[in-house]
């Protein structure tokens, strides 16, 4: 029987895309003051490894490419967009040293620094007066 | 110029994005202590991506393993953001076999 290894390819590939992404775009996002550059450079990256899989020989390094090129490019759009919502609304911590999040916590009200989402689940939902206080607003 | 990762990058961002739906609405109704069983199931979609011929089912077969596995380390925070209100909350979530012993055990969150 042969195996076939283009799908631990694609799942390494997947995973670490994924992985990657979500704590890299988190620690960037809320270290950088200007985020287009990152942005573009996951950009220009995820572009290179998509153009890397049309050129690639073995279907295993195409997949790989093809995937982590991907990922990249969604990457972007997180960096550019996508956690900069979240911080608007409270959904994750803003860095007050960071300029441009010290203009979103000036701006908005929602915008916090603590992050809401260190805590175990406890099975019950919070109430106003909960998230106030777990927000340091009170 | 083959466009099989391409084909199969755009493929596996469809299954990225469905791994959202799942572990929003999974975990709504289910709870999040169900992260074992899916990420076994995910490892055994991994394992058995080696086995598949087919070039295209193997990678989407070890993507969405890689994706299930991924959720099943979401299924906390997640839980978390409904207790939060930034997702809705529902009280009365469908227990997984051997719950007891999954509370005692470390939710994984990346």
């Amino acid at each position: 029987m042969e195996y076939n290894f283009i799908g631990l390819a694609s799942a390494a590939a997947t995973f670490l895309g994924v992985w990657l992404g979500h704590v890299s775009v988190r620690k960037i996002e809320r270290e950088v003051e200007h985020v287009w550059i990152p942005a573009t450079i996951a950009l220009a990256l995820g572009i290179t490894l998509e153009f890397a899989s049309l050129q690639a020989e073995s279907l295993v390094v195409a997949a790989f490419c093809g995937i982590l090129g991907i990922t990249l490019l969604w990457d972007a759009l997180e960096l550019g967009v996508r956690q900069p919502r979240r911080i608007i609304k409270g959904h994750a911590p803003a860095n007050p040293k960071n300029p441009r999040h010290a203009r979103m916590l000036a701006a908005y009200p929602e915008a916090t620094t603590v992050d809401l989402l260190e805590r175990d689940p406890r099975g019950v939902p919070y109430s106003e007066e909960e998230l106030f206080v777990l927000k340091g607003k009170k | 110029m083959d466009w099989f990762g391409i084909l199969v990058g755009v493929s596996t961002l469809c299954i990225i994005g469905m791994g959202f739906g799942w572990v929003i609405r999974g975990e709504r109704y289910f709870g999040y202590l169900w992260w074992p069983y899916t990420m076994g199931i995910g490892i055994l979609l991994m394992v058995l991506s080696v086995f598949v011929a087919n070039e295209y089912a193997s990678a989407l077969l070890g993507a969405a393993g890689a994706s299930l596995l991924w959720g099943s380390t979401e299924l906390k925070e997640q839980a978390v953001r409904g207790e939060l209100g930034w997702y809705p909350f529902h009280a009365r979530k469908i227990e997984p076999p051997f719950a007891k012993i999954i509370k005692k055990w470390k939710a994984p969150s990346l």
